[in-house]
């Protein structure tokens, strides 16, 4: 499926943003340093995800969990994400469901409309 | 991304938190390698250099040994290859490992 390394690398420009965010104003980067940290970012999600697979399937659940991910990241030493992680994660809960919300309430205003436009066309007729 | 392992099926949910936790991942590595290298010298350029160095320093990026090797010299290499064939010990695992040390190295 995958045949060269480079398939597997996330974009480029999105790691040069986010290495500009992390870095104080005035600090460059080298091309290679980037490269290795784009390679790098490739094998993190590769490797936490195979590890919550592992940690999904020992307690016999098919698919992975937010929970799972949180566990492994404490597991691999990197807890200091977790916070954060857990902050984002509900922010894009509340967002799906608002999202949900106003899809549903838009539904039901087509579904108005529509009935009405139909009595209007019966009204035409 | 995660196609390519064999998972099974995942939530948009997971798939969100997969993509913060690897932004967080990246912002992270810079932040650290860029904090080490800045203690210490007073350019403010990130290298591959400090990079490695922190990898090799961390325990928790063990496992990027392997991706991100610190450079060798190839007279430093062509020294250890030296002694690997005088010791009767040659492993294949070791040389693959040098082998992709001096691939770095070339980059140079």
């Amino acid at each position: 499926m995958v045949e060269r390394i480079e398939d597997l690398n996330l974009p480029n420009a999105v790691i040069a943003r986010l290495i500009k965010e992390a870095l104080p104003d005035g600090a460059s980067v080298s091309k290679e340093a980037r490269a290795a940290i784009a390679r790098a970012a490739s094998v993190f999600a590769i490797f936490v995800t195979s590890s919550s697979t592992a940690l999904a399937h020992k307690q016999n659940h098919k698919t992975i969990t937010a929970k799972d991910i949180m566990q492994t990241l404490t597991e691999l030493d990197f807890g200091s994400f977790v916070p954060s992680l857990s902050q984002d994660l509900e922010v894009y809960r509340k967002v799906v469901k608002d999202k949900k919300d106003i899809k549903a309430s838009k539904k039901d205003a087509a579904d108005a409309s529509a009935s009405g436009s139909g009595a209007a066309t019966e009204e035409a007729t | 991304m995660k196609s390519s392992m064999d998972t099974g099926l995942i939530t948009n949910e997971v798939l969100f938190l997969m993509t913060k936790c690897s932004e967080l991942f990246v912002q992270h590595l810079a932040r650290e390698a860029y904090a080490a290298s800045c203690s210490k010298e007073t350019s403010d350029t990130l290298k591959y250099e400090h990079l490695s160095h922190l990898v090799n320093k961390s325990s928790n990026l063990e496992f990027l040994l392997q991706i991100v090797p610190e450079k060798i010299r190839v007279h430093t290499f062509q020294e250890m290859l030296r002694l690997n064939r005088s010791g009767t010990t040659s492993d294949d695992d070791d040389d693959d490992d040098s082998e992709s040390e001096s691939e770095s190295e070339s980059d140079e």
